[in-house]
């Protein structure tokens, strides 16, 4: 046994051309595809990243009693929770209303987690402690409003004396491409409603790698009413299965990129041990038996996938760490694009996944590479062969 | 004692079939030596790869030590060749991959009697014997062609067989390198008690051995 690896090996090491070649194409191979599979995960994370990261977080909490604070949502790998408060009601400016919902948030908290105020196309973002009001295009358009404008805002839809009333200067104007965004809602300081609302939402940003059922785990623990929480999961179905389908076609991609490699491997073995067929002859002739020769050939080709995967891998792990500090923006290709709304910047990242599926489907494709020309060089008479036919 | 009893051969080929071989017989005692003498197409390959069981001949018997080895199975067969047998050919023996010494241990590992001193010393008294020692890290494709079929010599009788097919060692050698390989082989295989089968167009290389069998169009033409 130990005998056909050593021969097995200095076969290869001493057929050095041949070894290179083929060392190279499994390289190549494998690397690529640690790249393209890490970048279909990047890619998922920026989708990921963006539908999340504009608004709505990894989890969105809704009606969470004022008893509860936004510390109690804070578990372990959770980065931030914004705190955010609905009232429903009516806008006046000049001679026109519009039914709107006016969001209290936390503009510091905001500016931190939280991106859709870089959607601002006008003016600027809400500042805390004040009664700016930050508001969308086509609420701006259909009021007629501009930043400085002073709108009033009361629950009812006539100005009576006795309601709440409030007056707001509009300081911004933005736009996300979302339509739940874009129209029906405004933003302003969580101080100025606040002490009216019995119930908040919240925006629960995680940090990075951590696993979302564990921390709706966490809540269960801790005794919050699950139906008030529900995932990005949840709320994008249309995202998950998005993602699905990319992990679905990168594999799809990794099986046929090595079923190619293994017949280039294949039809390159087949000349590399034509080449020397004379040398299986010579054995052959000193008694090696089929089974023998299939073996021999299995280990060269099994070694060799070994080493070269082995470089693959060094060689797609350091591309993708230098695109992974670099980014690769595709802004070209996701500019009108609802899961790239914030940025077109793709990280690729490395899983086990993306590291190990290329050089396994290396080795396992390869391996019958090698055995075809066994069979082929087991059945060939040695007599024909050492004659030179 | 080898012994052959009637073996015939034809190929087919272009115009109807080639007899090779027809009705060749012939024994041979253990640590003797035996040439076959014959011009280019007598036969003299044909009658060495029956022998050597690396082609079955259409009819006759060959019985090597006790063993018809042509009723053997393919596996069988193989064990046989890596115990019994040493092949030397005309040119390419060597295992261009391997170092002159792992070219000679390759038939010691394939039949794992000997353990790796024994192996390690197995090989330094043939390198000493066929005047190569300095040789033993060399890759075949360093070496001349003398030196080359001598080490192709040492591999066949490195695993001590009981007989060696030596297919015209000497065909691409000049006539003293030729001559001196010859005496090389004959006087080491007395040594070992092997016997050696070797094919030769040449006669004074036919002198050299025990007995000699000359072949014509493939019929045995000693005595006419
Ligand atoms: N595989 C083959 N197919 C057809 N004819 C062959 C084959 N091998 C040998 N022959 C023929 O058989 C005859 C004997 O060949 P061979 O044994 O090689 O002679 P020698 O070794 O004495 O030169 C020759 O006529 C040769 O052409
Ligand atoms: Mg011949």
């Amino acid at each position: 046994m130990l005998f056909w690896v050593k021969t097995a090996a200095l076969f290869l090491i001493r057929s050095k051309r041949t070894s290179v070649v083929l060392t190279l194409m499994v390289i190549s191979a494998v690397s690529c595809l640690i790249f393209l599979s890490s970048l279909a995960m990047g890619v998922n994370d920026a989708m990921i990243r963006n539908s999340v990261g504009l608004f709505s977080g990894h989890i969105s909490g809704y009606n969470i009693p004022s008893n509860i604070s936004n510390k109690d949502l804070s578990v372990k790998g959770v980065a931030n929770v914004l705190k955010r408060v609905q009232l429903p009601g009516f806008i006046h400016v000049k001679n026109k209303m519009e039914m709107i919902t006016l969001i209290g948030i936390d503009p510091a908290q905001e500016l931190k987690s939280s991106a859709f105020w870089k959607k601002t196309i006008k003016g600027r973002f809400i500042q805390e402690g004040t009664n700016e009001l930050f508001i969308s295009e086509s609420l701006s358009k259909r009021l007629g409003a501009v930043c400085g404008d002073i709108i009033s805002f009361s629950q009812q839809a006539r100005l009576e004396h006795g309601f709440l009333k409030k007056e707001f200067v509009v300081v911004g104007i933005y736009k996300t491409g979302i339509s739940q965004l874009d129209t029906g809602i405004s933003f302003c300081d969580i101080g100025t409603l606040e002490n009216k609302q019995s119930v908040w939402d919240a925006a629960i940003f995680l940090q990075d790698g951590v696993d979302i059922d564990m921390i709706l785990q966490e809540y269960r623990n801790k005794n919050l009413d699950h139906n008030n929480f529900k995932t990005w999961k949840q709320l994008m179905p249309d995202l998950e299965q998005l993602i699905s389908l990319n992990y679905f076609s990168m594999t799809i991609v990794i099986i046929v990129v090595f079923i190619i490699v293994s017949l280039g491997i294949t039809s390159a073995f087949s000349i590399f041990i034509l080449k020397s067929i004379r040398e299986y002859g010579i054995m052959k002739v000193m008694g090696m038996t089929s089974k023998e020769t299939v073996f021999l050939l299995c280990w060269e080709v099994f070694l060799l996938n070994i080493v070269a995967s082995a470089l693959g891998i060094i060689v797609g792990v350091l591309v993708v760490l230098i695109f992974q500090t670099i980014g690769i923006d595709l802004s070209a290709y996701t500019s009108h694009n609802q899961y790239f709304i914030v940025s077109g910047v793709v990280y690729p990242r490395l899983t086990i996944y993306s590291v190990w599926l290329p050089p396994l489907s290396a080795l396992l494709f390869s391996l019958p590479a090698a055995i075809w020309p066994a069979i082929m060089v087991s059945r060939k008479n040695a007599a024909q062969i050492l004659r030179g036919a | 004692m080898i012994n052959t009893k009637n073996i015939s051969k034809t190929y087919p080929s272009g115009r109807g079939v080639v007899n090779a071989l027809c009705n060749v017989s012939f024994s041979t005692p253990k640590g003797a030596t035996l040439a076959i003498a014959g011009k280019s197409g007598s036969g003299k390959t044909t009658l060495l790869n029956c022998l050597g069981g690396l082609e079955q001949p259409d009819t006759g018997e060959i019985n090597c030590f006790g063993i018809d080895i042509h009723a053997l199975s393919k596996k069988q067969l193989s064990h046989f060749q890596r115990q019994h047998m040493g092949f030397v050919f005309q040119f390419g023996n060597l295992l261009s991959f391997l170092t002159v010494e792992e070219n000679i241990a390759f038939p010691l590992m394939l039949n794992k009697v000997l353990n790796k001193k024994e192996i390690k010393k197995r090989i330094s008294s043939l390198l000493e014997k066929v005047g190569l020692s300095e040789l033993s890290s060399v890759l075949p494709n360093e070496l001349s062609g003398g030196e080359m079929q001598r080490i192709a010599f040492a591999r066949a009788i490195s695993h001590s067989p009981k007989m060696l097919i030596a297919d015209e060692p000497t065909a691409n050698l000049d006539t003293e390198t030729a001559n001196k390989l010859v005496q090389l082989m004959f006087s080491l295989a007395k040594e070992e008690n092997c016997s050696i089968i070797l094919s030769t167009h040449d006669q004074d290389l036919i002198k050299l051995a025990d007995q000699a069998i000359y072949l014509f169009d493939g019929r045995d033409a000693t005595n006419g």
